[in-house]
């Protein structure tokens, strides 16, 4: 009984890699063309790591999620690349074996805390469904009644809401629901898309204290998805940006928050007040991202760069390590200054 | 819930006032009025006349006419009817509504059910062939005339293949069982019995009734037996295998009660005859709203499909059959049921051409027969009926969406 209660993480040794996404490209086919919204993105993470990934609207961070669970519409495609769990090429499986790894070992949480709910089902029999696909062994009423039990006391909630229905929650409660139902199958990753997103500061920052909390206990990798740097910098140990489908920077979290190097998010957060921080002035960023169908030639970043040179507009930089583990592609990396010198 | 359907009968009950005031306020308003059919008639003598004012009462001020209509309804005292008087009019109604109700439901209930398996089935597969073939045949028969449809559906399986019987409601003797011989009723024969073809005379005709009454009522019990048992078992066992048992013996035990109870009732041949004359009928009403039921299904399937709950369904490994069965096709119900309730309603009213074509001794039927002879009692009558009819079908479909959507459950 106590193991049916048992919530923990299945993966393996802190600090041991379990994620390689390695040279991932994904298209989107549409009338117009291919929309390259995944281009060429390579990243690993460790056991008990959590990665952030910010960008802004449409830059492909949640093509990227989805890619990693292949959850893509009919129109999406991974034409190239390899994603590694424990060793084993998610793109190769067959759709049955992929669905099958789906919950069990890599769950999601949502950023619709109001739509991804079933409205006509109560959430503890959503919940329930999961563990009646995963669970490895089959388990009575009463035990999954007694897991999800669990599972809401440990995020948070009372478990007599297990009966009730997802419009009956309030927006933070459904959340902590969303999380306590993507540890049911006790997973080794947890992907959190706009984890935070619709709710109001004070339940967000809950949310993620909730979601820290859960990783410290269980141990299992987080990837946070957003499209603010300020929030994920508290959660994560690593921030990867992302910038019209390409991975640009990739480094420690500390590293990149306060020392950008790579100008698009140099320029990303400088658009960002701080409050901690000395008062400067904001630069806005100015430009809109491209239009995927037909990206630029060179960096994706140029035309709004102001350390473009003609080099940029013709060659693609390479991820390039710069020290530390910490990755820039960008041939400018040295000139971009600290945030610091942009105050007047 | 219960405060709820509470709360939606007393709706009910003052809407039905209302509406019964309303057809007595539209009635003394036609030209063509009692007064004029009877008391102006200069062939009847004065005495006559006379006699007639004081019993209808017509000598009262409106108010009290009124109030005399509205007292006399409520306790379903409708008068008599004066086109086969001295029948009353509630005997009239009460005779023809079960065996329009057998046919609409049935066709009802049928549609949908095929409707919705249809449109969940199309609106999966987007853009194959079968989609399209579907969706040709549904708007096909969606948009064309229905009375032709309804000619062309009896020529072919009546007159063409000679499958079905064309028209009537019953066509076996009752003579040859006089034990089955009893005068509850001429007014099946009055639509139907015309014809000598058949066999049917007026007086060979009582029985006939008795029997559509058992076969409707034996089908109403099952129904209710099939969705009770359901519904118990959903409440009150939680382990899906125990579940999907127990629902299959349920189908198994209502299915097989239904036919042996035929298989062995004496009245079984008048049965599967009556059985047989509304395959045709039930056949065209079916394939026609069957149409509607799975356009409506697949524009709401689509729309569910984008919800952002399907993506959940999805990355949490759910198999594609249960999530287009259990999380979309459950949410996509919604509008359906909306649409099947109301079209319920309408359809009751609206089955004249239906009962007209295949001489289905209905509702509808004897509405158009009073209409033409000025019936007035028999008209009113079968109007206040369709009345109720269709505030019954509202509120079925009230309560039905609050079993369907707990959303709405809550609000009481």
């Amino acid at each position: 009984m106590t193991q049916v209660v048992e919530i923990e993480s299945r993966g393996g040794r802190a600090g041991t890699t379990l994620l390689e996404v390695d040279h991932v490209v994904m298209n989107y086919t549409t009338k117009e063309g291919d929309v390259s919204a995944v281009e060429d993105v390579t990243f690993d993470l460790k056991n008990g790591e959590s990665l952030g990934l910010v960008g802004e609207s449409g830059c492909g961070k949640t093509s990227m999620a989805l890619s990693l669970l292949r959850l893509l519409p009919d129109n999406g495609e991974i034409r190239q690349g390899r994603i590694l769990l424990d060793g084993e090429d998610l793109v190769e499986l067959s759709e049955e074996a992929m669905r099958q790894r789906r919950w069990r070992d890599v769950s999601m949480v949502f950023q619709g805390a109001m739509n991804s709910w079933n409205p006509v089902y109560t959430v503890g029999d959503q919940i329930r469904e999961a563990l009646r696909l995963h669970w490895p062994t089959t388990l009575t009423y009463t035990e999954e009644t007694e897991r999800i039990a669990a599972l809401f006391e440990m995020v948070g909630l009372n478990s007599a809401m297990i009966e009730r229905y997802p419009h009956e929650f309030s927006g933070g409660m459904r959340q902590r629901a969303v999380i306590a139902m993507a540890l049911s199958c006790n997973p080794k990753l947890i992907i959190a898309d706009e984890p935070t997103t619709a709710l109001d500061v004070i339940v967000q920052d809950q949310i993620l204290k909730e979601l820290k909390e859960v990783q410290a206990e269980l141990g299992m990798s987080i990837i946070y998805i957003s499209h603010d740097i300020a929030v994920i910098a508290e959660v994560t140990d690593r921030i990867g940006v992302m910038y019209a489908g390409k991975l640009v920077e990739l480094g420690d979290t500390l590293e990149v928050f306060h020392r950008p190097r790579h100008p698009y998010a140099y320029l990303l957060l400088g658009s960002t007040p701080s409050i901690t921080g000395p008062r400067r002035k904001l630069s806005p960023l100015e430009g809109e991202p491209p239009n995927l169908l037909d990206p630029p030639k060179g960096c994706r970043f140029h035309p709004r760069c102001p350390f473009a040179s003609d080099r940029c507009k013709s060659e693609e930089p390479p991820m390039t390590d710069i020290g530390g583990g910490h990755e820039v592609a960008c041939f400018h990396w040295e000139e971009v200054p600290e945030i610091r010198e942009l105050s007047k | 819930m219960w405060k709820f359907i509470a709360k939606r009968v007393g709706q009910m009950i003052v809407l039905f006032y209302i509406f019964l005031a309303l057809l007595f306020v539209l009635l003394d308003l036609q030209p063509g009025d009692i007064s004029q059919q009877f008391v102006g008639n200069p062939d009847i003598p004065p005495e006559a006349k006379q006699l007639m004012i004081d019993q209808l009462g017509l000598d009262e001020p409106k108010h009290i006419q009124l109030f005399n209509h509205l007292k006399n309804y409520s306790t379903f005292n409708m008068g008599a009817s004066w086109s086969q008087y001295p029948r009353d009019v509630s005997d009239i109604l009460f005779s023809a509504l079960p065996r329009t109700i057998y046919l609409f439901l049935t066709a009802t209930i049928l549609a949908y059910i095929l409707g919705f398996w249809t449109g969940k089935i199309v609106a999966w597969k987007r853009n194959t062939a079968t989609e399209k073939a579907v969706m040709g045949t549904s708007i096909f028969l969606w948009t064309v005339f229905y009375p032709w449809f309804a000619i062309l559906m009896l020529w072919f399986f009546a007159a063409y293949l000679d499958w079905f019987p064309v028209g009537k409601f019953v066509t076996l003797n009752f003579e040859s069982r006089p034990d089955l011989v009893n005068s509850i009723s001429d007014v099946l024969f009055r639509t139907s019995g015309s014809e000598a073809a058949s066999g049917w005379t007026s007086s060979a005709a009582p029985g006939a009734n008795d029997v559509f009454m058992l076969l409707f009522t034996s089908l109403i019990v099952g129904t209710i037996a099939f969705f009770g048992i359901r519904w118990i078992v959903k409440r009150q066992v939680k382990d899906p295998t125990t579940q999907a048992r127990l629902f299959t013996g349920g189908t198994v035990l209502v299915f097989g009660g239904f036919v042996l109870y035929w298989i062995t009732n004496e009245y079984g041949p008048w049965a599967f005859d009556i059985f047989w004359h509304s395959v045709i009928p039930v056949m065209t009403l079916t394939l026609v709203s069957y149409a509607g039921t799975t356009l409506l299904t697949r524009t709401s399937m689509i729309e569910t499909l984008k919800e952002d709950y399907i993506l959940t369904a999805r990355a949490k490994g759910v198999p594609d059959v249960t999530i287009r069965d259990r999380h979309s096709a459950r949410n996509a119900m919604l509008p359906v049921t909306t649409s099947l309730v109301l079209a319920l309603a309408t359809v009751i009213g609206g089955g004249i051409i239906t009962e007209q074509i295949f001489s289905w001794p209905g509702i509808g039927q004897t509405y158009l027969a009073a209409l033409s002879s000025e019936d007035i009692p028999l008209t009113m009558g079968a109007l206040a009926l369709i009345g109720i009819l269709a505030l019954i079908a509202h509120l079925v479909a009230d309560i039905l969406y609050a079993y369907l959507d707990p959303r709405i459950r809550v609000q009481g």
